[in-house]
C-alpha cells in the first residue's frame, strides 16, 4: 500500500485497507496517546481511530501539539 | 504514569518519578541554557514547527530542562501533563487566560493570595471578565453564585494568608454539577499534604517558588492538568477543535499552543534545574515544616500576649476537622497570629533574631511578615477582612531549623513586647 505520511511517500507492506489504530503501530509512530491524526484532510475522532480505513493512496499526518510554534 | 511508578510510594516519586538518565549516565537533568535549537535541514525544522514531528525550538515554547520538571511534576501530582512557567502567578495568569473570555466570570473563594485578588479584581476586571469572591466555608454561597457566564472556579487548599481550610472535594462536587472547571492553588500545602486531584479538583496550581523549592533560590510556577474535566462543551466552544483534536489534553494543547507561547511568561532553565532539586526533599522538609508548625503554634497558643493562633492543626481550629481529613492528620508549614495591636505586631517581628522578615513562605528558613501593611497593604479593610488580615495579625512561615532555636526567638521577642 502506498501512503502519503506527514508528506512524504510511503509504502508499507499490508495489503487491503488497515485501520488508524494498525497504521500507528505498523508505522511505530511515536507518542501515541498524543498524537492527532488527519486522513485526507480531515480531522480524526481519536474514538475512530480503530474503525478509520486507511486505503491505498490515502494522505496521512500524525501531528502533535507538544513542540514547534504552528497552531 | 509508568507501571513501575505506579506502584511507587509518594515520598519515592518525589525523587525518582517521571525521571530519566541524563548523557553519561548523569542521575540530573542537564540544564540547557539555550535560547534556541538547530536542525540539519530546513524540512526537519518544518516539521517540528507543523507539528509533524517531536522536537525544541525556542525556550519561550519548550526547553528539555523545562520538560524533564515538567514530567516529575506530572507523576507527582498524578495528572496528564504539566506546563511550567516563570511564577506561580504567571501560572495563574495563564492557566485562567487559557479558559476565561470576555464577558465570562470566574467564581472565586475570597479567601486569596493578594497577588491572585489583585488579578482577578484588578487586572482581569479591565478584559471584561467578572471574578465573584465567596467565603470558601459557605458552600450554599458559592452554588448560588454561580451564574450562566460562570467558566471556572477556583479556590486555594490552605487559604493565605487566611489559614481557612475550604472542603475541596465540596467544591469539586458544585463544580461537576454545574460543568465547570476547578483550579485549585495547591501552593500552601503542597502534594505532600495531598494531591488535590484525589479531591475532584480539574487543574492545579503551584508558586513550585515556596515549598517545592524549599530553599528560596528560584522563582517559578506550574500548571498541573489532571485530565478529568470534559472541554467538549457548549461552555467552552474555544476549545472544540482542541478537544477534537487531544481529547483530554485539550487544555493543556490549547494552552501550550496559544495562551502560554503568545504570553511568553515561559520558565527558567537554570530555576527548572534547581526547583526540581527542591522537589527530590519536599516530603523529608514538610515533615519537620508541618511539625514545627504545630510546636510553635501550641507555644503561641499557650501565650499571654497572644491574642489568638490561626493554624488548622489546633483542634480549636474551625478548619481541625476538614482539614485533619484532607490532608490526612498534617497541616502544613505556615500559621498566623494575633498580638494586642500592629505595634505590638512591629515590635515582635523587629524583636526577633533568627526569623527573617519578608515576603515569602516555605523556605528553610523561618519567616515572618506583617501582612496589613505589606502584601495586602492596597487592600481596603474590608477586603482585608474577606482575606483574614487584621492589624495585628503576624503570619510566620515556620522553617526547619531546631524547634528550640525558633521557641527561643519568639520567647525572646514576646518577652520585649511591653
Amino acid at each position: 500500500m502506498n501512503l502519503t505520511v506527514n508528506g512524504k511517500p510511503t509504502s508499507i507492506t499490508e495489503e487491503g485497507t488497515l485501520s488508524i489504530s494498525q497504521l500507528l503501530e505498523t508505522l511505530k509512530v511515536a507518542q501515541r496517546e498524543y498524537v492527532t491524526v488527519e486522513l485526507n484532510g480531515e480531522i480524526l475522532e481519536r474514538d475512530d481511530f480503530d474503525t478509520a480505513a486507511v486505503q491505498d493512496g490515502a494522505t496521512v499526518e500524525f501531528l502533535y501539539f507538544m513542540g514547534g510554534g504552528a497552531a | 504514569m509508568g507501571e513501575t511508578e505506579s506502584r511507587l510510594r509518594f515520598d519515592t516519586l518525589l525523587i525518582h518519578g517521571g525521571t530519566s538518565p541524563g548523557p553519561f549516565g548523569a542521575t540530573k537533568a542537564p540544564i540547557v541554557q539555550a535560547s534556541a535549537f538547530a536542525y540539519d535541514s530546513a524540512e526537519e525544522l518544518e516539521d517540528v514547527f507543523k507539528g509533524r514531528a517531536i522536537g525544541q525550538v525556542y525556550t519561550r515554547i519548550g526547553n528539555p530542562t523545562l520538560e524533564s520538571l515538567e514530567k516529575r511534576l506530572t507523576v507527582v501530582e498524578d495528572g496528564i501533563a504539566t506546563i511550567v512557567t516563570a511564577s506561580g502567578m504567571a501560572a495563574i495568569t495563564t492557566a485562567v487566560m487559557a479558559i476565561v473570555r470576555n464577558g465570562d466570570e470566574i467564581l472565586s473563594s475570597s479567601s486569596l493570595f493578594g497577588g491572585t485578588y489583585s488579578l482577578f479584581r484588578d487586572t482581569l476586571s479591565n478584559y471584561g471578565i467578572t471574578a465573584r469572591f465567596v467565603d470558601p466555608t459557605d458552600l450554599g454561597a458559592l452554588e448560588a453564585s454561580v451564574t450562566a457566564a460562570t467558566r471556572l472556579i477556583f479556590v486555594e487548599t490552605i487559604g493565605n494568608p487566611k489559614m481557612d481550610v475550604p472542603d475541596i472535594a465540596a467544591f469539586a462536587q458544585i463544580a461537576r454539577r454545574h460543568g465547570i472547571p476547578l483550579m485549585v492553588d495547591a501552593t500552601v500545602s503542597t502534594p505532600y499534604l495531598v494531591r488535590v486531584k484525589e479531591l475532584g479538583a480539574d487543574l492545579i496550581i503551584h508558586s513550585t517558588s515556596k515549598f517545592i523549592n524549599g530553599t528560596a533560590n528560584s522563582i517559578g510556577g506550574a500548571i498541573v492538568d489532571c485530565g478529568s474535566f470534559n472541554w467538549q462543551s457548549e461552555k467552552f466552544p474555544h476549545f472544540a477543535t482542541f478537544y477534537k483534536k487531544y481529547r483530554n489534553f485539550a487544555f493543556t494543547a490549547r494552552t501550550r499552543k496559544l495562551v502560554h507561547k503568545d504570553f511568553g511568561a515561559c520558565a527558567a532553565p537554570l530555576n527548572s534545574f534547581l526547583l526540581g532539586e527542591g522537589l527530590e526533599t519536599l516530603a523529608l522538609r514538610m515533615e519537620r515544616h508541618c511539625s514545627n508548625a504545630m510546636r510553635l503554634a501550641q507555644y503561641l497558643a499557650a501565650h499571654e500576649k497572644v491574642s489568638w493562633v490561626n493554624y488548622p492543626g489546633l483542634p480549636d481550629s474551625p478548619f481541625f476537622e476538614v482539614a485533619t481529613r484532607q490532608f490526612k492528620g498534617r497541616y502544613g508549614g505556615v500559621l498566623t497570629f494575633g498580638l494586642a495591636d500592629k505595634a505590638s505586631a512591629f515590635r515582635l517581628i523587629n524583636g526577633l533574631r533568627l526569623a527573617k522578615n519578608l515576603a515569602n513562605i516555605g523556605d528553610t528558613k523561618t519567616l515572618v511578615i506583617h501582612p496589613a501593611s505589606t502584601i495586602c497593604a492596597d487592600y481596603d479593610a474590608e477586603v482585608k477582612a474577606l482575606m483574614g488580615v487584621s492589624e495585628e495579625l503576624v503570619r510566620v512561615s515556620v522553617g526547619i531549623e531546631d524547634i528550640d532555636d525558633i521557641l527561643e526567638d519568639f520567647a525572646a521577642a514576646l518577652e520585649a513586647i511591653p
